[in-house]
């Protein structure tokens, strides 16, 4: 009992700390929420706090699958965070109205916006007004692991746009995803050393991969064959033919040809449980630069790799593209003092390391230039790696962006990713049927949708 | 169990009516002054909540802005029983994992208690604790540990399965005890096991007091060991097994944790894992539909009473209650 | 529970007499015979019962790389590396003529790869006709306890806890009064209509919590104790139906002689409550503490839905969920963290289990 009064002692003390105003700064919606950041950020909240008095900024990271959640739980019960980001297209099209227009509190702050890629200020003004302030770009780029294609015999596929895919002798491809199914067929190998392309190959016994793209949606991986999304023009459900084409081609990749990794594979110890490309037994992937902040410390530790372009698709290369913002909810009860912190967090200075952090080039115009070299001597010192054909990857971007919104687009979400799990785990998907199903019931949320606005 | 047949005796029997003197009265005010906490408390946390609860499902409405709440009238029922698939294929999916693992759960626990409770197991206590400690494990922990033993390629079982039947059973492609859309409800029922101490411990309590000489009387009369089972200790143990049934149905139609931590409420695989609770707490709390999350809860409350009252029902038919206690 | 006359056709039929079973020699060697096997049998079942449980303490002290490597040993080792020339390389099992080696692989190749024998690494590289992929790493035992410290800082264990033990404390404090005070008024006074409250108290039992749960939510939420633990503790202030129907259940069994001494004495029933009644149901009330604790301990969703995602004030069963989201790949660490929430519940458990035990046969009695 004794104990326990004064552990409630301690409380009281701790209720009386927190008498500043208290900001909230919620992670989970972008990048920012695998572990080997969480120190980093903690160090510049707390550098943030030491700065100043009034405002006490609180970390929060939620794990990217369980954010939406939390998130939604937290605005439901009038508990929203002040400050959210970074924040994915995706994480801003979940919430919609939930935003707060930054627009007067620039005005009268005098923020200054000119430093600011104008085209992403634009992108983030919509009918709500300014709902965030730009942040980074995550451009992608096809990663690959250089001693796997050693191991293999096979040349590297090409370093920049435009050029083909030069073979080991010496003979020029056409780069598109053809030649790279090809490549990845050689680069797919089972317990006992064969390839996808030997007639003994057991596809249930893979221990390598050609290629992969982990973590992104069914949307985001189909933008290999071309941007699109499952509504049209008139706001009804549809499945685009190249998508069609695209659905076909991972399910054999998956299950008849093996180089892709299927639910199973992909969730094992294999495969880093889940974390592939880092595990060093995939050969190719396609990556977001987040990525090459968050995960890839395990094989560049172990393996030497670096980045290539992506291959074209019927002549057309596209390179999804994240963009992360910071915003502030509309329930914020201190909206001044998150901008202020927001501020703090956007500065040149910060922004610079968080960029660094993340991953993410810069939506300042004054810190792009440095940014590649900052961040390669931060997580890769002394690699050399291919940044050039990174930032390239910016001129490819899905239009529209695999990310962009959905009438209740969590519904809608769940329906589809309900859909993709099961043409990743079942061999025999019935895809033609499925796809209809898909469609019809994406109908339905879309039409319920209308009829509650 | 006990508690079940407090219910049971109720129906029964009807106290007289007697006018109260006033030794009587004083009694009543103090009877009433002690159970006051109790009285405001299920008038506020039970009464008045179930009422509002079925007044909510015929709303539609958000915490937050209350003032744009929208009267649907039966609308989100209609949407309940007609509309949404996601209601039906989840109480299908509750109500078949409910018949499999039930059983698993009941039969287990009852034969361990008669194994636990066998004169010839040596350090009979130390077994007992050693086997209600899983219980002791909170719950999202246990989960975890399970979705590790399970894993197909690291796990513990399925090497323990490819030592004992040298069977090729480890491995990404090996057995998928989470991923199998039948085999998940094995693996659910497994991580179930783990609950099954208190069960264990009634069992075990009720089998302490079965009178020795009903044994002894079947012994002079030669009966097998199975024949004492079925005709001695099952009727005598039923009051605990019919308690086991009715708190694992109403338990199973609020099971969450599990696949909670393990998919996040995805349903995986194939939606074999979306269970009636993920639907409500989706809707409530996920999508934010309170209205209809209202109607989704008081639904639940229709089935369990429902399955209440048909459990009752049979009882006195399988039930053996000691001869009417009084 | 009561003994009675079987009346029921099903029971056991007692007819004519048996011979006697033999005593002597042979049965007490049968005897022992039965003993070894149904303990045996007993143990079989209880190993693999806490299996799982074995299971997560090895991994807890595995290192990322061995619980994630399909080759590695059940128990915590280390894989096998030698250092050549500057750089680290793996150790394989080499199967040869002059039987198993074990060579450290330098470069990698389709069909046939160069080693380096570690004893004699001036031999320099050698090539071995073969595929590499067929080998086995080679490892030794090594156990990773830091990967304990790492989950407790992580997950900030401290924190969790401390919260953890304000919520299981105080409302296993606030459960037990309020359901001894009812329970008192339930076992003791007659008044009109006790028996049917009685059985309403008891239905509450068995009513999913659901269906009152959004509007008690709203109601939390206009209050503005969402995000807060009061909509957690509060409730438990009003005696929980579980824990009244214990306790009146073992004060009906304490005899009346010292109630209506002291109430000659002239105490009123409050004194007598807590000076009579109390002291004479300290295993009940102890027991139902334990359960409600426990209880407490084990909360998750009511955790979840009301602190709103408020991870700072999380208990540990919420905060070990979030962990085991942001660190999917580190199995060690999420092993490691499971072990350190439960840590706690089973100390209490093993070392109160005669209460604990007691209140189970409570509950089981009739």
């Amino acid at each position: 009992m004794r104990k326990l009064a004064a552990l409630l002692a301690l409380l009281a003390v701790l209720g009386m700390a927190t008498a500043q105003t208290q900001v909230r700064w919620f992670v989970g919606l972008g990048a920012g929420t695998d572990e080997p950041l969480f120190v980093a950020q903690r160090a510049i909240v707390d550098e943030f706090n030491a700065s100043q008095s009034d405002v006490r900024l609180v970390l929060e990271i939620v794990d990217n699958n369980q954010a939406y959640d939390v998130l939604a739980t937290q605005i439901a019960a009038g508990n929203a965070p002040d400050i959210v980001g970074p924040m994915g297209i995706r994480g801003g099209a979940a919430f919609p109205g939930v935003w707060l227009d930054l627009e007067p509190l620039v005005e009268s702050t005098g923020y200054d916006l000119s430093d600011f890629d104008p085209e992403m200020v634009e992108f983030y003004r919509t009918d709500d007004g300014l709902i965030g302030l730009p942040f980074a770009v995550f451009p992608s780029y096809l990663s690959y692991n250089k001693a796997l294609f050693d191991e293999a015999g096979l040349a590297y596929p090409p370093a920049a746009y435009g050029e083909p895919y030069v073979d080991a002798n010496g003979v020029e491809h056409v780069w598109d995803v053809d030649k790279m199914t090809e490549l990845a067929l050689m680069l797919t190998v089972d317990g006992s050393g064969a390839d996808a392309t030997e007639p003994d190959f057991d596809i249930n016994n893979v221990v390598q991969w050609g290629f992969g793209i982990m973590w992104r949606d069914i949307r985001g991986r189909l933008s290999l064959f071309g941007a699109g999304n499952f509504i049209d023009d008139d706001g009804n459900a549809t499945m685009p033919d190249h998508w069609r084409t695209g659905l076909s081609w991972y399910q054999d990749a998956m299950w008849q040809q093996g180089f892709y990794p299927n639910g199973p594979y992909g969730n094992s110890a294999l495969l880093g449980d889940g974390n592939w490309f880092d595990s060093g037994n995939l050969a190719m992937a396609q990556t977001q630069l987040w990525y090459a902040g968050c995960c890839m410390f395990s094989v560049a530790g172990k393996n030497d790799f670096d980045f290539a372009a992506m291959p074209s698709y019927e002549g057309q290369v596209t390179a999804t593209v994240n963009a992360d913002t910071f915003s502030i909810t509309r329930a914020s009860r201190n909206p001044e003092a998150a901008f202020a912190a927001l501020s703090f967090l956007l500065s040149p200075e910060v922004a610079g390391r968080l960029n660094a952090l993340y991953g993410g080039m810069p939506a300042r115009l004054s810190l792009q230039d440095a940014y590649f070299d900052a961040f390669e001597e931060r997580n890769f010192p002394g690699r050399n790696l291919n940044w050039e054909v990174v930032a390239a990857g910016l001129s490819y971007p899905d239009v529209p962006n695999h990310e962009a919104g959905l009438p209740a687009f969590r519904e809608a979400e769940d329906r589809y990713n309900a859909f993709t799990q099961r043409l990743d785990n079942e061999p025999d998907f019935d895809l033609a049927t499925e796809i209809d199903r898909l469609v019809a019931e994406l109908q339905l949320i879309f039409d319920a949708a209308r009829a509650r606005n | 169990m006990a508690f079940l047949d407090e219910i049971q005796r109720a129906r029964r029997e009807k106290g007289p009516r007697e006018k109260l003197g006033r030794m009587a009265r004083w009694e009543a005010r103090w009877g009433y002054a002690f159970i006051a906490l109790w009285m405001v408390g299920f008038s506020l946390w039970y009464l008045i909540p179930m009422a509002a609860s079925l007044v909510f499902s015929l709303f539609d409405f958000e915490l937050t802005n209350l003032s744009a709440a929208r009267f649907v009238g039966l609308g989100n029922w209609r949407r309940l029983l007609f509309e949404d698939p996601l209601v039906w294929q989840s109480l299908r999916v509750t109500f078949t994992f409910a018949l499999i693992s039930l059983p698993v759960g009941m039969v287990s626990a009852f034969f361990l208690a008669v194994l636990l409770n066998s004169k010839q197991l040596i350090a009979a206590n130390v077994f007992r604790t050693l086997f209600y400690a899983p219980a002791m494990v909170p719950a999202v922990a246990g989960v975890l540990i399970w979705s590790g033993v399970l894993d197909p390629t690291t796990g513990w079982i399925n090497r323990l399965i490819a030592f004992v039947f040298q069977v090729d059973a480890v491995g990404p492609n090996g057995i998928r005890w989470l991923a199998d859309p039948v085999l998940v409800y094995v693996a659910y029922t497994l991580i179930g096991l783990w609950g099954i101490g208190n069960a264990i411990l009634y069992n075990l309590a009720s089998l302490q007091g079965v009178p020795t000489e009903l044994y002894e009387a079947a012994d002079i009369d030669g009966a097998s060991w199975w024949r004492k089972l079925t005709a001695i200790t099952v009727p005598m143990v039923s009051p605990v097994i019919f308690y086991n049934l009715v708190l694992g149905v109403i338990g199973l139609l609020q099971f969450f944790v599990t696949p909670y931590v393990l998919t996040g409420g995805s349903g995986f695989p194939q939606g074999q894992t979306y269970y009636y609770m993920i639907h409500f707490f989706k809707q409530a709390f996920g999508f934010l539909n309170m209205g209809y999350g209202a109607t989704i809860a008081w639904f639940m409350f229709l089935i369990a009473l429902g399955i209440t009252v048909l459990l009752f029902g049979t009882a006195k038919y399988w039930v053996y209650y000691a001869a009417e206690r009084r | 529970m009561a003994a009675a006359p079987v009346t029921r056709p099903s029971a056991a039929p007692v007819a004519v007499p048996a011979p006697a079973p033999q005593r002597g020699e042979g049965m007490m060697a049968r005897n022992a015979v039965m003993r070894a096997a149904i303990t045996s049998l007993v143990l079989v079942i209880l190993l693999l019962y806490l299996m799982p449980l074995g299971y997560s303490i090895a991994t807890s002290l595995k290192s990322k790389e061995q619980a994630s490597d399909v080759n590695a040993p059940i128990l915590p080792s280390a894989p096998e590396r030698f250092e050549f020339e500057g750089r680290t390389y793996d150790v394989y099992r080499v199967p040869t003529d002059e039987g198993e080696q074990r060579w450290a692989l330098v470069t990698p190749g389709r069909n046939s790869s160069m080693f380096v024998d570690p004893d004699d690494p001036g031999a320099g590289l050698f090539e071995w006709e073969g595929r590499w992929r067929t080998l086995t790493p080679a490892y030794r035992l090594a156990f990773q306890w830091n990967n304990y410290q790492r989950a407790y800082e992580f997950i900030d264990f401290l924190r969790l806890l401390g919260y953890t033990l304000m919520y299981a404390g105080i409302t296993t404090v606030a459960a037990t009064t309020s359901a001894a005070i009812v329970a008192y008024g339930f076992a003791r006074f007659k008044f009109p209509f006790r028996n049917v409250l009685f059985i309403v108290l008891i239905s509450t039992i068995i009513l999913p919590p659901q269906v009152t749960l959004v509007p008690t939510y709203a109601f939390f939420f206009q209050l503005g104790w969402v995000g807060t633990w009061l909509p957690l503790i509060v409730p438990q202030f009003f005696s929980n139906a579980y824990n009244v129907f214990l306790l009146r259940q073992y004060f009906m069994t304490i005899p009346t002689a010292m109630e209506e001494a002291a109430r000659i004495d002239g105490a009123g029933p409050i004194r007598t409550f807590v000076s009579v009644i109390l002291p004479q149901a300290v295993p009940a009330l102890i027991a139902v503490s334990l359960f409600h604790f426990f209880f407490a301990w084990n909360d998750f969703f009511g955790p979840l839905i009301y602190l709103a995602g408020n991870a700072d004030i999380n208990p540990l069963a919420v905060g070990l969920f979030r962990f085991n989201g942001l660190y999917s790949s580190e199995p060690q660490l999420i092993q490691a963290a499971s072990i350190l929430t439960m840590i706690i519940p089973l100390l209490v458990f093993f070392f109160a289990q005669r209460f604990f035990m007691q209140g189970i046969v409570l509950t089981g009695d009739k």
